[in-house]
């Protein structure tokens, strides 16, 4: 099918999830606050009236808090729980292609030197239905890292929105295919790409050749050290391990954690060798524009502006390499 | 022991060392009977008994908690039960807002020689528990992240100070502030009074430090954050001494901070600017737009009458008029959401320690995860460790991501800390930090 209504997409969504799949969708939450959530009925899916979603559906393959396994002791037996091995069915709808692209993007780091089971297995499970951009606003710079609203990468299929309450269904992957069928719709309602803002070979440079340089100390002055930015970041992906439980079980978790902390490079011995903001704001741009395009061949970053939306004092990914000289776009 | 259901009730009783463990001892060693469903947990003092731990309680399985100490009057360490009785007054309004049943949170006095009182009191809990059933508030809801609820969520208001399209009197006066705030700065920098001027920019705080920099500073409608939070932060420190810019209500912060020995009053040179109200859910029940201790103030705010007390907790009515378990339900939706980013923390100017309880890992001393848990356990303990200290700038809300409303818990324990104690945290430079202080005829009522 090539055309899709409103209707027709929110009754997929409810079989879907009659079905046992795990859906995820934007969601009001509250009346200044969109936010994915796995939906519990097709009604709570909201398909306009927001730019993005305060955060991303990088939940569905990286939860925030993740059971990786678990372990039961009763007298003197040890029991190791293991997780199943096949994750159930998951479809992201409503992602937009600053969401979808990192995806593939997080597969690199996951599948490098070791393979990542639990990742895989959600990544294998899950679908990405996208949502092209029908606007953006002042923080989305998704054209300054080589993506725009209606980039393909990372989507199983995209829908655009007419205008007249239907959508245009475009299926890019067997996935996609499978949830909705063959369409191959034209582009429409495509919101003009946002315009460059900086040049992202410029901030790799200046990032290679500036480590010890007062800008950064300069500029996050203001960070305030939360991990706002990097938790509703689609790519940030580092995580803690912890164990969990008593002298009868428990379970070894793994759940989200940020460079902004001073505790992410705390030594057991006290000493941090990342003790001020200004590194870590550091560490944040080196990551994404310096050392995982080195490694990896990406950028780890797709410009969608959550960090800076979210940002309680105006900081971000963009705020920040704006300020690089000679960063502007060329 | 066994009831009609089969059910027995696990009771954990967080018990002094000189009193309630001796009055256990004694019941004991009198051959009273009572029922094996209490768990003792030895402390040194209930002044040492940390809110959390009750919390921890209900976590791993407790059906009820009971917290006792010693007899007023009678602490071994001379006021510790003082200090928990204040303190647990303002928890159990917490636990209250929150939705906790409080039939299962029990707090008594027993002394060395009442072991006939800890029986009966075991026994009383054992049997009320018991008819009310196994307590599992973590299961009770399986809300999940849910569509905003109308009734709950608080509406914005308008700018006050927002520029009228032919420029209305509330801008000329913004636009005037403005100009005296960069000549003051200017000013307080050239002469090398200050080092660092601490105030609002186009996009977030600025920190100018050269007086030809002043023109980054502006006084608009967006100037709602509180920015005393900096004060605290080491790189902020060693620019040297600041000159910060605060509204009447970020006024209260300094206060409290000075009041907690954080900061040194004389070390800082504050720029008071008057304000109209910044359209935010905290500026509707104001009565603090002029600064009233500033060491410069900019503007005047027309000031209103301070509305009355009811007003300021207006916002909590929602809320309370649900039963416990509507309440439970939706801190259970609102915590859901909660990524444990810590912004809310990072943001208060009144959370400045320099390792948090919740980055303590050896042992984690609250589960760092963010299941519901985790995060119950995390927000109720940063609520009350900032129980009769929040100065209302409602930063923690502004900061979440997830937009949960952590302004209702601040309020609630706001509202108790007024209507108990006729304390508001920064307002009275020359009275005790509440938590810091105890009076002897503190109300007890809920104390067996």
């Amino acid at each position: 099918m090539n055309i899709l209504t409103r209707e027709e997409l929110r009754k997929l969504v409810g079989e879907w999830i009659a079905a046992g799949k795990t859906c995820m969708g934007p969601v009001r939450v509250k009346p200044e606050t969109v936010l994915f959530a796995r939906l519990a009925k097709a009604g709570d899916l909201l398909l306009d009236g927001w730019v993005r979603p305060a955060n991303s559906i990088k939940e569905l393959l990286l939860p925030r808090h993740e059971v990786l396994y678990g372990y039961r002791i009763e007298k003197n037996r040890i029991e190791l729980v293991d997780q199943p091995e096949t994750a159930p069915g998951q479809i992201a709808i409503g992602a937009h292609p600053c969401d979808a692209a990192a995806l593939p993007i997080l597969d690199k780091v996951f599948n490098w030197d070791y393979r990542d089971e639990a990742y895989n297995r959600r990544r294998e499970a899950t679908t990405v239905i996208t949502l092209a951009c029908a606007g953006w606003d002042e923080e989305c710079f998704c054209t300054s890292v080589g993506l725009g609203p209606d980039a393909e990468r990372g989507s199983d299929a995209i829908l655009f929105d007419r205008g007249d309450g239907r959508f245009q269904v475009r299926s890019l992957t067997e996935k996609g295919r499978a949830l909705l069928g063959e369409g191959q719709g034209a582009a429409s309602g495509v919101a003009d790409p946002p315009p460059a803002r900086f040049d992202p070979a410029q901030v790799a440079s200046f990032a290679k050749e500036h480590f010890d340089d007062a800008f950064w100390k300069e500029h996050a002055l203001a960070c305030l050290g939360c991990g706002a930015c990097a938790y509703t970041c689609p790519v940030c992906h580092c995580f803690d391990i912890v164990d969990e439980g008593n002298s009868r079980e428990g379970v070894r978790a793994r759940n989200w954690d940020a460079c902004q902390f001073p505790l992410f490079t705390l030594h057991a011995s006290g000493h941090n060798p990342r003790g001020e903001q200004g590194g870590r704001q550091r560490q944040r741009v080196y990551h994404k524009f310096y050392l995982y395009p080195e490694k990896f061949g990406d950028i780890l970053c797709t410009g969608c502006g959550n960090c800076a939306r979210n940002c309680p004092v105006g900081l971000g990914v963009l705020p920040l390499v704006a300020k690089i000289p000679h960063a502007e776009p060329v | 022991m066994s009831g009609g259901n089969g059910f027995e009730p696990r009771i954990v009783a967080y018990v002094c060392n000189w009193c309630t463990y001796l009055g256990a001892d004694l019941a004991g060693t009198a051959r009273l009977e009572y029922p094996p469903n209490v768990r003792i947990i030895r402390l040194p003092c209930t002044g040492r008994i940390d809110t959390n731990l009750v919390v921890k309680a209900f976590e791993v399985g407790a059906d009820a908690v009971l917290v006792s100490g010693c007899h007023p009057g009678d602490c071994h360490y001379t006021a510790g039960n003082y200090h928990a009785r204040r303190r647990w007054m303002l928890f159990r309004d917490l636990l209250e807002v929150v939705g906790f049943d409080m039939r299962r949170i029990h707090f008594t006095w027993i002394s060395a020689a009442e072991g006939k009182k800890f029986q009966q009191t075991i026994t009383e809990i054992t049997e009320q528990t018991r008819a009310l059933g196994p307590y599992r508030p973590y299961e009770a809801s399986g809300a999940g992240v849910a569509a905003c609820q109308p009734a709950l969520a608080c509406g914005a208001g308008a700018f006050a100070c927002q520029p009228a399209p032919n420029g209305g009197a509330g801008a000329l006066a913004c636009q005037r502030s403005q100009t005296q705030l960069r000549e003051t700065a200017a000013r307080l920098l050239s002469e090398g009074a200050v080092k660092v001027v601490i105030g609002y920019g186009a996009r977030g705080p600025v920190f100018v430090t050269r007086p030809e920099e002043a023109a980054r500073l502006v006084w608009n409608e967006s100037c709602f954050a509180n920015l005393t939070t900096y004060l605290k932060r080491k790189e902020v420190r060693a620019l040297g001494k600041p000159a910060i810019v605060v509204k009447g209500c970020d006024e209260r912060a300094l206060v409290a901070l000075e009041k907690e020995s954080q900061v040194e009053r004389a070390e800082i040179y504050s720029i008071g600017m008057a304000c109209q109200g910044m359209g935010q859910p905290k500026c509707a029940a104001c009565d603090t737009r002029q600064p009233r201790y500033a060491d410069e103030t900019i503007g005047s705010a027309d000031a209103p009458a301070p509305p009355p007390t009811a007003d300021r907790y207006a916002a909590l009515d929602p809320l309370l008029r649900q039963p416990p378990e509507e309440r439970l339900a939706f801190w259970t939706a609102e915590f859901d959401r909660c990524l444990k980013c810590y912004a809310c923390r990072q943001v208060c100017p009144m959370c400045y320690c320099e390792r948090c309880l919740a980055d303590k890992n050896r042992p984690q001393a609250i589960d760092s995860s963010p299941t519901r848990k985790g995060n119950f356990a995390w927000h109720l303990s940063r609520a009350i460790h900032l129980a009769g200290r929040c100065v209302g700038c409602d930063e923690c809300t502004r900061g979440c991501p997830a937009g949960i409303d952590l302004r209702l818990l601040n309020l609630a324990l706001a509202e108790a800390a007024e209507t108990q104690f006729g304390y508001r945290a920064g307002m009275d430079p020359a009275s005790e930090p509440l938590m810091g202080a105890y009076s002897l005829t503190d109300k007890e009522e809920f104390i067996g």
